[in-house]
């Protein structure tokens, strides 16, 4: 785990008074009140809203938006990640099954 | 340090290695210390100079360079890891959320468990559950276990046992479903449910079409003239049937009441198809009596055949 310290001397552009808005803001939700309370994904969190302020020029009004477009859109592949998971234990007859019926649903959405 | 080493050299990104090399020999030659004594300027200069040289003249470095991997000065330059490396993994798993995805929800009971119950936290600080996952059986019975129910024990892989009561009826394909009976949930959450799909061995005799039972029944030339009693298999034991005089190949009998108990209670029917079977051997009797009846009595099974065809 890593202290508030070593997010802002890995992630460049960054200081500590901007993350601790960040925090406050809820856009990064450090595990409690440890020591070393940011993890890796935390960090990477950082360097993705730094990017989107800096790099994007996104303000901070939107960014909040993304960012809750981005968590949905991992909810998301997660939830499908799983799904295929659970699809691929399926026997063989069954995945076909699916297959098929995936394949006749997109044939009568498109039109 | 200049971050641009092109600029330091004037020249462009898509300067060729001859004109980098040419550029740095002019300027070398203008800025060299031996050829400036006393001018920290161009000391200074011909030291950036240089170093730009150093790597954008070594075509390995200028292309690591150039894809930023190395900054200005050599220096391996720090991986910017993205948030989508870990937004997949446990330590993001506060962050996703699948709010919004209710609408999914009400789809099948498959998206209510994916999407209903702890799958992704709202708002932080929420501990991670998860319902356990279902787990997934295959159960083959025989047909008359499937007609009458029956009780089975499914030995699984870990060792464990799982019995399971099978109604009256059960058809092939369908699922049982065991609440609780899955593999265990995670941070409290439910254990899943066990799923058993039944498969049912096919019965010599019998044949099922939804709760009637189809048997084919062979009857003799003269029980098909002259009608009669005959035994008939059903599902629940032998009884006799009342084959009308005059039956043939193809006429179906309907036993009723003697088919599948359906979930309302209803029984299904038997359903009894007639073939008749010819004497296994052609006798002087027989042959005797088709001549003589020939003559008097000849009919065309085939009419309807030459009309259609």
């Amino acid at each position: 785990m890593l202290s508030e310290r070593d997010i802002v001397a890995k992630v460049q552009q960054l200081t500590v008074t901007r993350l601790r808005v960040w925090v406050r803001q809820g856009w990064i939700r450090p595990a409690a009140k440890a020591k070393q309370p940011f993890s890796e994904a935390d960090m990477a969190r950082a360097a993705l809203i730094r990017d989107l302020e800096d790099k994007l020029g996104f303000d901070e009004e939107q960014v909040p938006v993304l960012l809750n477009l981005i968590d949905q859109i991992h909810g998301l592949r997660t939830e499908l990640k799983t799904l295929l998971e659970a699809l691929d234990e399926l026997p063989d007859d069954v995945r076909a099954t699916v297959k098929v019926r995936i394949a006749k649903r997109k044939r009568s959405t498109r039109r | 340090m200049a971050d641009d080493l092109y600029s330091v050299l004037g020249v462009t990104r898509g300067a060729s290695a001859e004109d980098i090399v040419k550029a740095y020999r002019k300027l070398a030659k203008k800025l060299h210390p031996d050829l400036n004594p006393g001018d920290k300027t161009a000391e200074e200069k011909f030291k950036q100079v240089t170093a730009a040289y150093d790597i954008l003249g070594d075509a390995e470095k200028r292309r690591r360079f150039d894809a930023g991997e190395i900054d200005a000065s050599g220096q391996e330059r720090p991986q910017q890891r993205y948030y989508r490396e870990y937004a997949g993994g446990e330590d993001a798993a506060r962050y996703r959320s699948t709010a919004g995805f209710d609408d999914l929800g009400g789809f099948s009971d498959l998206f209510g468990d994916l999407f209903g119950k702890g799958a992704g936290a709202r708002g932080g600080g929420q501990r991670f559950a998860m319902r356990g996952t279902d787990a997934q059986y295959r159960l083959e019975i025989d047909f008359l276990e499937a007609v009458n129910g029956t009780k089975k024990r499914i030995t699984l892989p870990d060792g464990g046992t799982l019995d399971v009561t099978i109604p009256a009826g059960v058809d092939a394909g369908q699922v049982m479903r065991l609440k609780g009976k899955g593999m265990a949930g995670v941070g409290g959450a439910p254990s899943g449910d066990a799923l058993v799909e039944i498969l049912v061995k096919p019965h010599p005799a019998f044949k099922r079409e939804g709760d009637d039972i189809v048997v084919e029944v062979p009857i003799s030339f003269d029980e098909a003239v002259l009608g009669g009693k005959v035994e008939v298999p059903t599902i629940g034991g032998k009884v006799f049937a009342t084959v009308p005089p005059g039956a043939n190949s193809g006429q179906t009998l309907r036993l009723k009441g003697r088919g599948i108990k359906s979930k309302g209670g209803k029984h299904g029917d038997q359903l009894v198809k007639l073939t008749v079977v010819m004497p296994y051997r052609v006798d002087e009797d027989l042959k005797a009596f088709a001549e003589e009846w020939r003559g008097k009595h000849r009919y065309d099974p085939r009419r309807k055949l030459k009309e259609q065809a």
